[in-house]
């Protein structure tokens, strides 16, 4: 142990990612795992000793950057969110068969609650159903032991090991002790005799999916010693695994009698059945506290021996996180009583658009717009970014927000279904993750669909990390097919209201597909300087160079 | 203190107001005064205007939840009033609460403001501060986040020396003249506290 800092517990990871010697950071931007891969960049730039991180387009790009670098024989670290992975899920669940050289430890942040997400979906399944090892630590110094243990784990079992927080923890500062920083080390490229390892053709493949149900006793083997069976002094028991097994512990700690009752702990899976058998030969009842979904709870409920109890019969909430309060009531421990809520009536104070931001401008203006072409009730569709404020009252301006890059083949989709006109807004950053295959798509369908990109040049809801998207928007609209006469950026000001509303309405009457870019730098980028020395490289290129 | 026991405390306000950076300042200071701490917060859409809380967790003893129950937190710091009603409830029978009387009113359905000062006055251990006016006295506009920080410090098990260091590391890199406006900050809601009630 070298030295003691505070840190958040994604932040941890990357500390360790950093300390266990990777060579490279690979990630896209998405509450609650965005600092993971921000703590380890802040690292690598400050070491100036040749590592890398990089943000990607999207997701699957990360996770194929991270899997070429592995295969290069390096560790790496590849950073996305719950959702992320469903992006990324290819190339996840393919690089099970392929496996890996160097290292790869794949961070995924859960988001239970839907603080900032589209849904609750549990990563543990998705290890699961890809064969593959999931550690879940549950206590910010944890976060750093597993990673170094992940890493260690990937290389001996020459697998991609997942390591899965959850937003409470991510988002948990703590005292942090690191060790000793490694250098990164060379383990040399796949050897000419594992090269068609790498090469899923069908008949590598069947070869390698019967590899990797062979390895599976051993990752078991690895597991077990991360997982604990405390015995207790009753038949009751307690399954723990993540936050249920930090708020367990707290909880213990302040009532000591919870001591007789058996425990089970979960760190890491898959879980070895020895293990559930020999806890549940200990109770005839079980708690299970987990996050998300009841991935142990069922494992347990099929053996039939005892009565399990947890998010499924009821005795916690089938939806939505823990807390120490939840335990303490299924537990049937005394909650503390505290002042009285006040009795006024308190309305939420919701997120909204930043004084002077540019989608405000933009959305007025589409909304003018569609009213022009007498098709003000037009259900828009929306995207994934600050701009789904837009979703809320008093605006409403778009109508549909379900994953990344879906609104411009869903207004495709509505068009082809006879939706005229057909309204898409995408962010820069989306656009630039899933959006464009989508607009290749719409510019071949040759439907009325009307694209609005708000390009405020930065991933700002996350942010304002640097959009791959910077500067290339129209040239990417173009190369997707766009004819210049359909594709048109405008300033989203106040005073460009009117000449904005003529511009969205020409492109929404244009009976085909149309792309019309919205530009003004994030304002809370703009405050903090984020692009000033790459506008003034720009600048200083243009006067040197030709520019387009 | 009682070192079995966890103490804890809510910081509560709008997006932008500086909640966590104020939450961070608190776990750090407490950290040096060689206790265990942790601190919770939420972050992402919340940092848009939203309301914004963090949460602050210490022991004498180790700790693994950096959550709060209701009736589990001794302090509540709330830089605005109708942020602070909503986690009235988070605090101990005994527990005291420091808040801004400076509103933020850009949101649909804002309660009379009178009402809102009347439900934090009934209160046990409310303790409000105008950190609009201490601002302008102390011609420091932001005054009012390191106002409270020291109006709560009164009931922290945290020595002055502590705070000094933790606070001008904080703005270190702003030069010594943030800093000095921020310890005077510090200093004045200090003393607008007088024989605090088990602290």
């Amino acid at each position: 142990m070298v030295q003691s800092t505070l840190a958040l517990g994604v932040e941890a990871v990357g500390c360790a990612a950093f300390d266990a010697g990777i060579k490279g950071a690979f990630g896209y931007p998405g509450t609650p795992s965005t600092e993971g891969f921000e703590a380890v960049e802040l690292l690598i730039h400050g070491a100036q000793d040749g590592r890398v991180a990089q943000w990607a387009a999207n997701e699957k790009v990360a996770y194929d950057l991270a899997l070429g670098m592995s295969y290069s024989g390096h560790r790496t670290l590849v950073t996305m969110k719950h959702v992320g992975l469903n992006v990324a899920m290819d190339a996840y669940a393919n690089s099970a068969l392929t496996g890996v050289r160097g290292g790869l430890v794949l961070l995924v942040a859960d988001d239970p609650g839907m603080h900032s997400s589209q849904n609750e979906q549990d990563s543990r399944r998705l290890a699961e159903f890809a064969w593959l090892p999931c550690l879940e630590p549950s206590t910010v110094q944890e976060c750093y032991d597993l990673t170094f243990r992940a890493f260690e784990l990937s290389e001996a079992l020459q697998v991609p090991v997942m390591l899965r927080i959850v937003t409470r923890l991510a988002h948990c500062r703590a005292a942090l002790a690191r060790r000793k920083t490694q250098a990164p080390t060379g383990l040399g490229p796949v050897p000419e005799a594992a090269v068609q390892d790498w090469v899923l053709i069908p008949a590598n493949a069947r070869r390698r999916y019967v590899d990797l149900l062979d390895k599976q006793p051993r990752l078991m083997a690895e597991a077990t010693p991360l997982n604990r069976l405390i015995p207790g002094t009753i038949r009751r028991g307690v399954a723990l695994a993540g936050m249920g097994r930090a708020y367990f512990g707290q909880l213990l700690h302040e009532n000591p009698a919870l001591s007789a009752l058996s425990r089970l702990e979960i760190a890491a899976y898959p879980v070895d059945p020895a293990l559930e058998q020999a806890f549940l030969a200990q109770v005839d009842e079980v708690v299970v506290f987990e996050e998300d979904y009841p991935v142990l709870e069922e494992r347990l409920g099929l053996r039939g021996t005892a009565q399990i109890r947890g998010r499924l019969d009821g005795a916690l909430p089938r939806t939505g996180e823990l807390s120490p309060r939840l335990l303490k009531d299924a537990l049937g421990v005394e909650a503390p009583v505290g002042k009285a809520a006040s009795s006024l009536e308190l309305p939420i104070r919701a997120p909204r658009f930043c004084d002077g931001c540019g989608h405000v401008d933009a959305y007025e203006a589409l909304k003018e717009a569609l009213v022009q072409v007498g098709a003000p009730e037009t259900r828009v569709f929306g995207d994934i970014g600050c701009y789904t404020l837009a979703a809320q009252e008093p605006m409403a301006a778009i109508h549909a927000v379900v994953e990344m890059g879906a609104s411009i083949s869903m207004a495709v989709g509505a068009a082809l279904a006879g939706q005229n006109p057909s309204v898409a807004v995408i962010g820069d950053s989306t656009f630039g993750h899933s959006g464009l295959p989508a607009l290749l798509t719409a510019v071949d369908s040759g439907v009325n669909v009307t694209v609005i990109i708000l390009d405020n040049r930065v991933v700002g809801m996350t942010g304002q990390q640097p959009s791959q998207a910077l500067d290339q928007v129209e040239r990417m609209v173009r190369g997707m097919g766009i004819p210049d006469d359909q594709l048109q950026v405008l300033l989203p000001v106040p005073k460009q209201h009117d000449a904005n509303v003529a511009a969205v309405t020409a492109a929404l009457r244009h009976a085909g597909p149309s792309v019309v870019v919205f530009r003004r730098e994030c304002i809370q980028s703009i405050r903090r300087g984020v692009l000033k020395d790459h506008d003034r490289q720009e600048r200083e290129r243009c006067t040197t160079e030709v520019c387009s | 203190m009682n070192a079995s026991r966890i103490h804890g405390i809510v910081l509560s306000g709008v997006g932008g107001q500086g909640v966590l950076s104020l939450a961070q300042i608190l776990l750090e200071a407490l950290r040096r005064s060689g206790l265990h701490a942790l601190q919770s917060e939420i972050h992402g859409m919340s940092q848009r205007g939203g309301s914004v809380h963090a949460q602050v967790c210490f022991s004498e003893a180790a700790l693994t939840s950096p959550i709060l129950d209701e009736g589990g937190a001794d302090l509540l710091i709330a830089l605005e009033p109708l942020e602070a009603l909503r986690y009235v409830s988070m605090l101990r029978m005994d527990g005291h609460l420091v808040v801004s009387e400076e509103p933020q009113m850009d949101m649909a359905g804002y309660p009379p403001l009178d009402d809102v000062y009347a439900a934090l006055k009934a209160v046990r251990g409310a303790h409000l501060v105008d950190t609009e006016d201490l601002a302008r006295r102390l011609n420091h506009r932001q005054a009012g986040g390191m106002a409270l920080l020291g109006m709560a410090s009164r009931f922290l098990p945290i020595e002055d020396g502590v705070w000094r260091e933790v606070i001008a590391q904080r703005f270190e890199a702003k030069g010594a003249r943030v800093t000095e406006k921020n310890l005077e900050a510090f200093e004045a809601g200090r003393g607008l506290i007088h024989d605090p009630v088990g602290a």
